[in-house]
C-alpha cells in the first residue's frame, strides 16, 4: 500500500508539473486582463491534436512538434483576444464567460467534425519505457513532460522578468492606466499576453500526447483542473500556479487510487468544490 | 386589447397539432420543452443574475427520481415528479447555502454549479442502482395515469401548458416584490443590501424556485423519451442548451427564453437531423458557439430587447 | 438614551487604524456633521454603523438595540439607511424602479410602495426622469437618486456620505434646503461632508475625525475655533 501510494504521489507530481505549465497560461491571461478563459481545456486539446496529427501524418516526434503547437496556439490566442475578447474587455464578467464558452464549443466541436469522436493515441518507441527509482517506477514520457514543463515555466519566468516585453506585460497587469501613462500600448500587450497564455497550454498538450489519449471532448476536465489550480494558487500568481499544479497533480492521483481510477474525475471535481468553498482566495490569500 | 395577440397566438398553438405532421410536432415539442427549461433558468440566471452552469443537475434529479420511483415501485410519475422537484430543491438549497455563505458570486458561482452538476453525473455514472452508464429504460404502460400517452399530441399539450405556466410566473414576477428584489441583486448586491433586501435569502429563493420547476421538466423528458442516461440528463451540454436560449432571446425578460428557443431549437433539431446523418456531428454546437459569440458582441441584451427597441423606434417615427 | 450610540469603535486595515476608539451619539431630530481630512476614517465609520464592515472592537446601538452582528439589510429594516460616497445605483433599472426597491423596505404590498416611490421622486425632483435608466443619469441626478432610494426605505436615521460633492453651487443650495426639509419630517441625519461651509450651516453639532480618532465634538462655532481641528486642516482649504 505504501509503495502504491508513493507511486501515485510520484506520478501525480510529474503530471503536476504539466498542470503547472497549463495553469500558468490561464493565470497569466487572468492576471493581465482579468479574463476567465473557459476554452482553456480545448486549447490543451488543440495542442495535443497538433502533435498527434504531425506524428500520425508526417511521423514527426511529438517533442519536435512542440514549437509548432506553441506557434499555432500563440496565433489562436492572439486573434481570439484581438477580435473576440478585446471588444468586451470592460463589459460585465458574464460576457467574457459567454464568449470563451462559445470559443470552447467551437473548438471542441470543430475537432469532432474534423476527425470524429474516436479515442486517438500516439505510440512512440519510448512510450512504454520506464525508469526505476528505488521501488518506484516512472514512465519515461511523464518524466520528460515534467522536465520540459519546468523548463518552459522557467523560460516564461525569464521572459516576464528580464525582457522589455515582460516588463510591459507586468506593468499592464499591475495597473493599466499607469502603464498607458509611461507609454506602454496596453492594447497591443493584451493580445500578446493572451497568445503567450495559449502557447503555454499548447505546449502542455504536446507534452502529454505521448501518454494521454486524445478525444475532442478531453478539454473540460482540464479546464476544471486549471481553474482549481489557479484559485488554489491565487488568481494571477505565477508561482502559485506551479505550486498549485503540483499539489493538484498529487491530490488527483492519490484520490484516484483511493477511489478507484474510474472515479479520478470525482477526486478533481471534489477538489474544485472544496477549493471554491474554503480557499477561494487561494492557499496564500487571506 | 393588450391580450388579443397573446390569445391569437395561443389559439394557433392549440390547433397546430391537428394540422401538422408528426415530425413538425416533434420540433414544436422540443421548442416548448427548451423554452420551459430556459425560462426556469431565467428566474435565477436572468432575473437574479446568478449565472448557473449546473441546471442539468436539477433536471437530472427530476428525471431520475420519477423514473426510479416508477421502475422500482410503480409509483406514477404524476406523483414522482413532485418528489423529484422537492429533492432538486433540497439539493439546490444545499449547494446554494454553501456557495452563498462563502460569498461565491459571478464566475465562482458558475464554476461551483458546474462542479456540483458534474459530481452528480460522475456519481450516477458509477452507481449501478441508478442505472450506471447505460441509464434507465422506462417500460411502456401506455396509460394517462402513468404519464404515458399514445402519440405525441398529449405530450405537446402538457409542455405547452407548462410553458404557459412559467410565462405567467415570469410575468407575475416582473411586477412583484421578489421580482424587483431579484433584479436588485443582479444589478448591485451592495446597494440591494443597503436598501433592505435580504440578498442571501432572496438568492436562495430564486435558486429553489428555479430548481423546483426545472426538475418537473426532467420528469416530462423521461416520460416523453422513455429513456434517460447520465450524459444527456446530467451533462454540462444540457446546462449549456438551457442557458444559451435565455441569453440569446434575452435573459431577465419574460419572453426572452421563448424567443431564444424559437430561434435555436429548430436550428439544432434540423441540423441534428441533416448533419448528423452526413457525419457532421459537431456542426450544431459549432453554430451554437458562433451564435453565442455573435449575440454577446452585437446584441448583448438579447433578441427580445433588441426587438422591443426596434418596435419602439417604429412607433416613435 | 440617544437614537444612535457608538462606543469605543475601532477598525484596522492591516496595520492602519482607520477608526480608532471613537465615541459618538446622535439624538433624535439632530443633524450631526462628520468632518475630517481625506482618509480620516469617515466612510469607514459609516460602513461600520451600517453593517458593511465588522468592527474589531466597540459597541454600536440604535434605538437601544445592539447592531453588532447584524447584516446591512437587517439594519436598514430597523430604520437606519445610508448613501454611498461612490453612488451605487441599479444601473439597468429605471429611476423609478431604483427607488421602488428601497420603498419595499417598510411598506406592505406593491401599490403602497409605488405610491411612496412616486412621492419621493416628486419631492426630490426626479419624477420627470422616472423612466430613465439609472446608468444614463447625470452625476448630480445620480446623487439625488442615491438619496431618494435611501429615503424610500423610510429611515429614522439617515447617514449621508458626501452627497454635496460634485454638485454646482445652485445644486448644493437646493440640496441643503432639501436636507433641512427631511429633518423637519422627523428624520435624524448624520452627514459626512467635505464642503465645510455647507456642513457648518446645516449641522447642529459637528464631529471631527483625524487619523481615525475623534478630535472634537461640539457646536459648529466651537469646533471651528478648536486648535486641534485647525491644525488637522492645515494645508487643506478651510
Ligand atoms: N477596505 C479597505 N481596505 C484597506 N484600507 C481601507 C479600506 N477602506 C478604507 N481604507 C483606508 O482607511 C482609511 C480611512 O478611509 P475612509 O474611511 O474612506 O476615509 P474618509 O472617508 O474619511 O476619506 C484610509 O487610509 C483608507 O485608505
Ligand atoms: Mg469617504
Amino acid at each position: 500500500m505504501t509503495s502504491l501510494l508513493l507511486q501515485a504521489i510520484a506520478s501525480g507530481f510529474l503530471m503536476g508539473g504539466v498542470y503547472g505549465l497549463m495553469a500558468t497560461g490561464l493565470t497569466l491571461i487572468f492576471g493581465v486582463m482579468k479574463v476567465v478563459n473557459l476554452a482553456h481545456g480545448e486549447m490543451m486539446m488543440l495542442g495535443m491534436a497538433i502533435s498527434y496529427w504531425l506524428f500520425t501524418l508526417a511521423g514527426i516526434d511529438p517533442y519536435l512538434s512542440i514549437p509548432v503547437s506553441i506557434f499555432l496556439l500563440f496565433l489562436l490566442g492572439f486573434f481570439i483576444q484581438r477580435f473576440l475578447i478585446n471588444p468586451i474587455l470592460h463589459a460585465s464578467e458574464h460576457m467574457q464567460i459567454l464568449v470563451t464558452l462559445g470559443v470552447s464549443l467551437i473548438l471542441a466541436n470543430s475537432a469532432l467534425l474534423l476527425w470524429g469522436p474516436n479515442i486517438r493515441s500516439v505510440t512512440t518507441s519510448y512510450s512504454l519505457e520506464t525508469l526505476w527509482i528505488g521501488e518506484i517506477v516512472l514512465d519515461l514520457p511523464r518524466v520528460v513532460a515534467f522536465l520540459f514543463a519546468l523548463f518552459f515555466t522557467f523560460l516564461l519566468y525569464l521572459l516576464l522578468k528580464k525582457t522589455e516585453l515582460g516588463k510591459a506585460i507586468r506593468a499592464s497587469a499591475d495597473n493599466p492606466e499607469a502603464a498607458l501613462l509611461v507609454g506602454i500600448e496596453v492594447n497591443r500587450i493584451y493580445p500578446i499576453s493572451f497568445g503567450i497564455g495559449a502557447a503555454c497550454v499548447g505546449a502542455s498538450g504536446s507534452l502529454i500526447i505521448p501518454f494521454y489519449d486524445l478525444t475532442p471532448h478531453v478539454g473540460p476536465p482540464f479546464t476544471m483542473v486549471a481553474f482549481t489550480i489557479i484559485i488554489l494558487g491565487g488568481m494571477g500568481s505565477l508561482s502559485g500556479a506551479l505550486i498549485g499544479g503540483l499539489l493538484v497533480g498529487v491530490a488527483e492521483s492519490v484520490g484516484a487510487i483511493l477511489l478507484s481510477s474510474s472515479l479520478k474525475s470525482v477526486a478533481s471535481t471534489t477538489l474544485l468544490v472544496l477549493v471554491l468553498l474554503f480557499k477561494p482566495r487561494g492557499l496564500f490569500g487571506k | 386589447m393588450k391580450y388579443v395577440p397573446v390569445l391569437f397566438g395561443l389559439a394557433i398553438f392549440l390547433i397546430l397539432p391537428v394540422v401538422v405532421d408528426s415530425y413538425f410536432l416533434t420540433i414544436l415539442i422540443s421548442i416548448f420543452y427548451y423554452a420551459y427549461l430556459s425560462s426556469c433558468w431565467n428566474i435565477l440566471g436572468g432575473y437574479a443574475g446568478q449565472l448557473s452552469l449546473g441546471h442539468a443537475a436539477f433536471f437530472g434529479i427530476g428525471a431520475y427520481t420519477s423514473s426510479l420511483l416508477f421502475m422500482k415501485w410503480q409509483i406514477t410519475p404524476w406523483l414522482g415528479m413532485w418528489v423529484g422537484a422537492l429533492l432538486a430543491t433540497v439539493f439546490a438549497l444545499f449547494m446554494g447555502s454553501l456557495s452563498f455563505r462563502f460569498g461565491l458570486r459571478g464566475f465562482y458561482f458558475v464554476l461551483i454549479t458546474w462542479a456540483f452538476a458534474e459530481l452528480l453525473r460522475l456519481i450516477t455514472l458509477s452507481l449501478d442502482v441508478l442505472g450506471g452508464p447505460t441509464g434507465i429504460y422506462i417500460s411502456v404502460h401506455t396509460s394517462p395515469w402513468q404519464f404515458q400517452f399514445s402519440g405525441r399530441g398529449p405530450y405537446y399539450y402538457i409542455i405547452l401548458g407548462l410553458t404557459i405556466f412559467i410565462l405567467i410566473i415570469s410575468h407575475k414576477l416582473e411586477a412583484s416584490k421578489p421580482g424587483f428584489y431579484f433584479k436588485a441583486i443582479r444589478e448591485n448586491e451592495l446597494a440591494a443590501e443597503g436598501s433592505g433586501v435580504a440578498t442571501a435569502r432572496y438568492k436562495l429563493l430564486a435558486l429553489a424556485l428555479s430548481a423546483f420547476l426545472t426538475a418537473l421538466g426532467g420528469t416530462f423528458y423521461a416520460q416523453y423519451l422513455k429513456y434517460i442516461d447520465p450524459e444527456t440528463t446530467l451533462g454540462v451540454s444540457l446546462s449549456i442548451e438551457i442557458m444559451i436560449r435565455a441569453l440569446v432571446g434575452g435573459s431577465g425578460t419574460p419572453f426572452g427564453p421563448l424567443i431564444g428557443s424559437f430561434i435555436l431549437t429548430p436550428l439544432s433539431e434540423l441540423s441534428r437531423t441533416y448533419f448528423t446523418k452526413g457525419g457532421l456531428e459537431g456542426l450544431p454546437l459549432i453554430i451554437y458557439g458562433a451564435v453565442l459569440i455573435f449575440i454577446v458582441l452585437f446584441l448583448p441584451q438579447g433578441v427580445a430587447t433588441w426587438m422591443k427597441e426596434k418596435i419602439a423606434g417604429y412607433k416613435n417615427r | 438614551m440617544s437614537l444612535l450610540e457608538v462606543h469605543r469603535l475601532t477598525k484596522s486595515f492591516g496595520g492602519l487604524k482607520a477608526v480608532a476608539d471613537v465615541d459618538l451619539w446622535v439624538d433624535k431630530g439632530e443633524i450631526v456633521g462628520v468632518i475630517g481630512p481625506n482618509g480620516a476614517g469617515k466612510t469607514t465609520l459609516f460602513s461600520l454603523i451600517s453593517g458593511y464592515l465588522t468592527p474589531d472592537e466597540g459597541e454600536i446601538s440604535f434605538k437601544g438595540l445592539s447592531l453588532m452582528g447584524r447584516t446591512p439589510h437587517e439594519i436598514c429594516q430597523l430604520g437606519l439607511a445610508r448613501t454611498f460616497q461612490i453612488v451605487q445605483p441599479f444601473p439597468n433599472l429605471t429611476t423609478f424602479e431604483n427607488v421602488l426597491i428601497g420603498a419595499f423596505n417598510r411598506t406592505r404590498g406593491v401599490p403602497e410602495a409605488r405610491l411612496r416611490a412616486s412621492e419621493i421622486l416628486k419631492s426630490i425632483g426626479l419624477f420627470e426622469k422616472r423612466g430613465f435608466l439609472a446608468k444614463t443619469l447625470t452625476i448630480s441626478d445620480r446623487k439625488r437618486l442615491e438619496m431618494a432610494r435611501a429615503l424610500a426605505t423610510q429611515p429614522d436615521l439617515l447617514l449621508l456620505d458626501e452627497v454635496l460633492a460634485g454638485l454646482n453651487p445652485t445644486e448644493v443650495e437646493w440640496m441643503i434646503q432639501f436636507i433641512r426639509k427631511i429633518r423637519e419630517q422627523g428624520i435624524t441625519i448624520l452627514i459626512i461632508e467635505h464642503v465645510l461651509k455647507a456642513v457648518m450651516s446645516l449641522s447642529d453639532r459637528i464631529v471631527v475625525l483625524h487619523h481615525g480618532e475623534k478630535i472634537a465634538d461640539g457646536s459648529p462655532e466651537m469646533v471651528s475655533r478648536d486648535k486641534r481641528v485647525i491644525e488637522a486642516y492645515l494645508g487643506e482649504v478651510l
